[in-house]
């Protein structure tokens, strides 16, 4: 059978006319995203523009379901774009983000880095080692973006300072693709996480379980690369090693503390966070309520400390991301009712087909592949709703455990790191190498990128196939 | 990518300048007057019990210059590099009358401070009686004194040299408050800044950047041994209105400033007016 036969056959109640339609609607949607840069627009009115007219045609040519929905044995009127949200994932990401907003101004994370950068000594190899390991942890626990954005701010003054700004290059560049192999480690760490850890029911234990093993080999040996490729070394003489402790002596590591009670208090929560969020899927009542729950939860206990302006950190919030997702997911459940995943199911399905093995490595090397060269979110969402669909060989659902799913988490986050727009963390730190005034063209990331995102493309698919 | 500039800020703000101690050698001084030789050796002998301090490591060389090995500006300034001194001691208006007018530093001190790299000490001039009570008897109260002290190691140094053990170093930065007031009235036109944001936080960093130096300063003296206390004063005012006023609060015996400018050959534009105006104490022109 072609594949308009399997299609009709699957979603009769659409013709195969209107589901090429929408997809090539969602082609361009991918295009546009690749294209971002160049078309100078937000992506939430990129993707929006999109969701409009997503559907506009939909309620034109598709079945779609304008309800009412029946929640709670009630019936319920709401717009048919509300239920398409996935609101889970949404309260996650602003609650999240907001925890970290607040908790960033006790100085934590900046203490954090200064005392890492003064126990370096100054040292170039010490410092990338440092900073490296610093990444992934900020990664983890914060988000990419996030920390990017401090360990490249302080790379770029402590290089400065040390009058070692010729590495500036490779520093900002390493730690750029080491956001990926950190927001690999738990299920809070990136989005395409979230979103194929909620589809996959993965908890965050099983997670970071599955996934440190990895992001510990990763880690290491993208350091080992880095200092090779860049001529990281550590200092031959005394008096240089002198010169460099003095210079970051010079660093106070309590500048940024307004209150030591609120520095406390906010290293305090953090920690507190991290296992609210780890234990929320066994935690009673809180499994119900959800991880967005908890992240919305300790976002609002640590605004009570700025109770007269929160209205501030409301303006800091991503509504442009947050925008992003829910277009998104809009365009995701048009795109559902049009049969197009239906359609790209079918052909990831003769990827799987191939066999457990070459089969998810496929997958893996495909999702990276796609993901470099635009947005990893809708890739992730797009997977995660495709597969959780697809049937397993003897029938029931696909558990958590099973590689396809680890697969599409894989290649989703370390295909970011093979161009600078793959992923919003490279994008940021290729914004701070130009705000340095240091030139690095697209072609010229990819040629210093490309040996680093093999080294942990090859690394993913031994662990995915041959460990895990 | 406000948060970028955002971390930058607070990073490079928690980087702080370091304070470096580099002891000063003061082994010769030049004592230049215009007097006659026994009234200049009187006047050489009120100089070295004034600056009793710099005996702490060594007795210094004394030469004192009388009024006649000089006539000229050429003439002083071959006797100076004959002699390449440690420092220079003098007062205004040499070989002139003009010290009963208080405009001008008279035209040997003017050259003395630009051409030559020696520090020189400007004492009120012996006729003219204008020097405070406490003026060239000690130095228990010495004020370094700038507009811009973040950095200034050598400025602290040689402040921290001229202060008797057990005695008072000043450490003051003012900034002035017309070329504050002047920005702050353009960023009050400007709709996407908020203005009182904006002058609360700016002077606030204006001011926190000395104090922290200071903070360095203290601690470094007090490692190196230094029997000083250090006392600091940062604040935002009228230049001329404000030291004259701290010099009268403080008591102090000598004020050390920088007059040497990277970019122009006359004295600093700061320290002219405040060496033409502040007659009553010793000045230490660097």
């Amino acid at each position: 059978m072609a594949f308009p036969d399997l299609q009709e056959a699957a979603h009769p109640e659409v013709p195969f006319g209107t589901t090429m339609l929408f997809a090539a609607i969602l082609v361009g949607l991918i295009a546009s995203m690749a294209l971002e840069e160049k078309l100078h627009a937000k992506k939430s009115l990129i993707v929006g523009i999109f969701a409009v007219i997503c559907l506009f045609l939909g309620a034109v040519l598709l079945p779609l379901p304008f309800g009412p929905y029946e929640i709670g044995g009630q019936q319920i009127h709401l717009p048919v774009y509300i239920p398409a949200i996935d609101w889970g994932v949404i309260a996650i990401i602003l609650g999240a983000s907001l925890f970290v907003d607040v908790t960033s101004k006790s100085g934590l994370f900046t203490w954090i880095a200064i005392r890492l950068t003064k126990s370096s000594r100054g040292d170039p190899l010490k410092l990338l080692w440092y900073y490296g390991l610093m990444t992934v942890a900020f990664s983890a626990v914060l988000n990419n973006v996030t920390a990017m954005i401090i360990v490249g701010s302080l790379s770029t003054v402590s290089l400065s300072k040390l009058d070692r700004s010729d590495k500036l290059l490779g520093f900002l560049l390493i730690e750029g693709l080491l956001t990926n192999v950190g927001g690999l480690l738990t299920l809070i760490s990136s989005v395409p996480n979230i979103i194929v850890g909620t589809a996959a029911g993965i908890s965050f234990v099983t997670f970071f379980l599955k996934a440190s093993p990895f992001v510990a080999v990763a880690t290491v040996v993208s350091l080992v690369i880095g200092a090779k490729v860049f001529g990281i070394r550590s200092l031959a003489t005394r008096e240089e090693r002198a010169e460099a402790a003095r210079l970051v002596d010079g660093f106070d590591e309590n500048d940024g503390i307004e209150s030591e009670a609120f520095f406390w208090f906010g290293a305090f929560m953090l920690i507190l966070f991290i296992i609210a969020i780890a234990t929320a899927s066994v935690t009673p009542y809180i499994n119900d309520l959800g991880m967005g729950f908890v992240a919305l939860t300790f976002a609002l206990v640590m605004l009570i400390r700025y109770k007269h302006e929160v209205d501030t950190f409301y303006q800091t919030i991503d509504w442009d991301l947050l925008g992003f997702f829910a277009a998104l997911f809009v365009v995701i459940n048009v795109m559902e009712h049009a049969a197009v995943l239906a359609l790209i199911g079918m052909g990831l399905e003769r990827m799987i087909a191939l066999g457990p093995s070459l089969g998810t490595g496929a997958i893996l090397v495909s999702a990276a592949l796609f993901s470099s060269v635009t947005d990893n979110i809708p890739l992730a969402a797009m997977l995660a709703k495709i597969i959780s669909d697809i049937p397993m060989a003897g029938g029931g659902i696909r558990p958590p455990t099973d590689p396809l799913w680890w697969a599409v988490i894989f290649g989703a986050n370390l295909g970011g790191n093979l161009t600078p727009i793959g992923s919003a963390s490279t994008l940021v730190a290729v914004t701070i190498i130009h705000k340095q005034k240091i030139p690095l063209s697209f072609v010229a990331f990819v040629k210093k990128a490309v040996p680093f995102a093999l080294a942990q493309i090859v690394l993913a698919l031994i662990y995915v196939l041959f460990v895990m | 990518m406000t948060k970028v500039d955002q971390f930058e800020s607070a990073f490079r703000a928690a980087s702080k300048t370091v304070f470096e101690y580099q002891p000063i050698a003061v082994r010769s001084i030049l004592v230049i007057t215009d007097r006659s030789e026994s009234e200049a050796d009187v006047f050489g002998k009120q100089i070295s019990d004034f600056l009793s301090v710099l005996r702490s490591d060594g007795s210094p060389r004394w030469r004192i210059v009388n009024g006649s090995e000089f006539d000229t500006v050429p003439e002083l300034l071959a006797l100076v590099e004959e002699e390449r001194p440690d420092l220079i001691c003098t007062y205004r208006h040499l070989h002139s009358e003009s010290w009963r007018w208080p405009y001008t530093l008279g035209e040997y001190v003017d050259v003395l401070a630009q051409v030559t790299t020696t520090p020189v000490i400007v004492l009120p001039h012996p006729d003219a009686m204008r020097a405070s009570e406490h003026a060239v008897k000690d130095t228990l109260a010495v004020m370094a004194m700038t507009d811009h002290l973040t950095g200034d190691a050598v400025l602290v140094n040689y402040a921290a040299r001229f202060t008797e053990p057990s005695g008072k170093l000043f450490l003051t930065h003012i900034e002035d408050e017309a070329t504050f007031e002047r920005y702050m009235g353009t960023i009050s036109r400007i709709p996407s800044i908020d203005t009182e944001n904006a002058r609360r936080t700016i002077l606030e960093q204006l001011l926190k950047e000395p104090k922290d130096y200071i903070r360095s300063c203290r601690e470094v003296l007090e490692a190196e041994g230094l029997p000083l206390a250090v006392e600091a004063i940062v604040t935002k005012g009228h230049h001329l209105r404000e030291f004259a006023k701290l010099v009268e609060k403080h008591e102090v015996d000598l004020l050390v400033l920088n007059t040497k400018d990277e970019d122009q050959l006359a004295m600093h534009g700061l320290a002219y007016p405040l060496a033409v105006e502040l007659r009553q104490i010793p000045l230490l022109l660097l």
